[in-house]
């Protein structure tokens, strides 16, 4: 073997081990994209493809057929869509906003200097890791018209008892108040992560400055906590979109309509009436205003922050 | 009178505190409680402490045990099975492509690391029932639907994204030292992931494993729409409590009673972990 070889055979292996570093790299990631790409983004773009189709069953199989327009003409026709979507949206508009106020307010109290801290973070974090179905049932048993401890404490300070659920003027409200009860914890866990972030020598070298409170709370910890209050409310508001258990147990989507969402108008369509293409079709439109309401969102952080920062 | 305001800034900090707490700990309390009482007390109104307003009765507890077993068995073997494996493999993926993303430089068309890291992430941005019904087909087709394999699958892709999102959060805490010392020393890249990268992530796998196994025990749609009768999980079992013969509060109280148990366990073990670890803020 001459010099010549040898020093060939090393340069081979350089780039061999290069080569395979850059391999290595990629079979780090190749199981994650994998299953990405085929239960999410597969199904996703089977799913634009269903809603223009028509779904026949026979001899136990599926077939599709292109049906063009047909469930989208039938879908912007479809009185149920506004009624499912208008509910949606109340619920994520108000819900995320409610949850995002008592949030603040619990993470901003639970990191002041109190007894009993890790009992209330503990508290306090609970109930987002309660299974839905089960809060659903709380709720109702909460609710319920006439042996729940809420109308009995209503009774009791001597008001008119409430039909929480059955009811269609509140049944909406009641919803919202039972989502509140469990997802405030997202919030609450995501604004108390930031304000521990925050170097308390801000704070006090702005109060030894002589800022009080409010001034405190507007100019050192709001501005540094708006990364958190933005990752707060984007990632609920994503998740807010997508309600349907509670409703599931609460109401089943009730009185009349007036509690179904778009995931349970979706289901119920797709699934229960058996109709799987216009399901497709219902629950694509879920998709676009959870991607606007995103756009919007991170336009309006984005020019805040160059206000802010520039 | 500076003492008085901070007297009652304090007291106003508290009963805002307390009155959160007594909101979250009632319907907890409210189910504990309804487990244990006869069906009189459920019906004749609201009874609230147990030995004064109602003699409580272990008696659906006991059924529950007896005569309901096989019914409650199913479902909870069925949850731990499936939630185990998935999480199991989410946060296998997740670790392995958080390593990955931390440690080498990827370029996919226009994608660096950070917009990979991203996509993925952003896969929790698609509503569930958007790709249920496709999955539906897709595990029609191959054979899948009403087994736990299929909910295995779907739970995995919904948790992976969770677990490279907080697995990259611990990983970009470890020392790189220590790691190219023994590349240098001739180990190899899969070696050293297994032999240093993941002793020192041990804590932070656990946590994320966790937490996806939580997702997945409490998970319902998916589950109903991808499974039938021979599949069902525990959420399923809880749900159908309604559907089938109108609510029986005592037993529809013990069985949700059963399934915040491992909630509470993780977040009162946890609490530390889950607060440090879950936002990488400003990342």
């Amino acid at each position: 073997m001459s010099v010549h070889d040898v020093a060939n055979a090393k340069k081979r292996k350089q780039r061999a081990t290069g080569f395979s570093e850059q391999r290595t790299g990629r079979a780090f990631l190749a199981p994650t994209v994998i299953i990405l790409l085929a239960l999410t983004i597969l199904p996703f773009l089977l799913t634009i493809i269903l809603s223009f189709s028509r779904v026949t069953f026979e001899g136990g199989g599926i077939q599709l057929h292109f049906a063009g327009l047909a469930n989208w003409s039938r879908l912007f026709a479809d009185e149920r869509l506004w009624n499912a979507f208008s509910n949606t949206l109340i619920l994520v508009v108000f819900g995320v906003s409610v949850q995002f106020l008592i949030g603040l307010g619990l993470a901003l109290l639970v990191n002041g200097k109190i007894k009993g801290q890790g009992f209330f973070k503990v508290l306090f974090l609970l109930p987002m890791l309660l299974a839905p179905i089960s809060v659903g049932y709380m709720g109702r048993m909460m609710f319920d018209y006439g042996r729940s401890p809420i109308n009995d404490f209503l009774n009791r300070v001597g008001l008119e008892p409430i039909g929480w659920l059955i009811s269609g003027d509140v049944a909406l409200l009641t919803i919202l108040l039972t989502d509140t009860w469990q997802w405030t914890p997202v919030m609450f866990l995501i604004l108390l992560v930031g304000l521990q972030a925050i170097p308390k020598e801000y704070v006090e070298a702005a109060s030894i400055d002589g800022a009080t409170g409010w001034q405190l709370f507007r100019h050192i910890t709001l501005p540094l906590l708006a990364s958190a209050v933005l990752v707060a409310i984007l990632f609920r508001t994503v998740e807010a979109f997508k309600v349907v258990d509670i409703i599931v147990i609460m109401t089943g989507g009730g009185p009349g309509l007036g509690t179904e969402s778009m995931t349970l108008f979706a289901y119920i369509a797709g699934l229960r009436i058996f109709d799987i293409a216009y399901g497709a079709a219902i629950s694509l439109t879920l998709f676009i205003p959870v991607l606007l309401g995103i756009g919007v969102f991170l336009a309006v952080a984005r020019r805040y922050r160059a206000s802010t920062s520039g | 009178m500076v003492k008085k305001k901070r007297l009652l800034n304090n007291a106003a900090t508290y009963g805002m505190l307390l009155l959160w707490a007594l909101i979250v700990l009632f319907p907890l309390y409210w189910v504990v409680t309804t487990s244990f009482k006869e069906i009189g007390d459920v019906f004749r109104g609201p009874r609230y402490i147990p030995w004064v307003d109602f003699i409580p009765t272990t008696e659906w507890w006991y059924n529950i045990w007896t005569v309901q077993r096989r019914m409650l068995l199913g479902p909870v073997f069925n949850s731990l099975v499936i939630a185990t494996s998935s999480s199991l493999f989410a946060v296998i993926f997740g670790t392995m492509a958080a390593y990955g993303l931390e440690r080498f430089r990827f370029k996919f068309g226009h994608m660096k690391n950070k917009d990979i890291l991203l996509w993925i992430v952003s896969q929790r941005v698609m509503p569930p029932v958007i790709t249920a019904l496709a999955l539906f087909i897709m595990f029609h087709f191959a054979g899948l639907l009403d087994t736990k394999l299929a909910l295995i699958f779907v739970y995995i892709a919904a948790h992976t994204p969770i677990a490279v999102w907080m697995m990259t959060n611990f990983i970009s805490q470890l020392p790189i030292s220590i790691e190219e010392a023994a590349l240098v020393d001739g180990a190899s890249r899969v070696q050293v992931f297994f032999r240093i990268v993941l002793p020192m992530v041990a804590p932070s796998i656990a946590v994320t494993f966790l937490l996806c196994f939580i997702f997945a025990w409490n998970e319902f749609l998916l589950a109903l729409m991808l499974t039938g009768g021979r599949t069902q999980t525990l959420p399923l079992l809880i749900a159908a409590q309604h559907f089938q013969r109108g609510p029986q509060w005592w037993d529809i109280s013990v069985l949700v009673t059963i399934s915040i148990i491992p909630a509470i366990i993780l977040v009162v073990s946890l609490q530390r972990y889950l607060i440090k670890g879950l936002i990488p803020i400003g990342k």
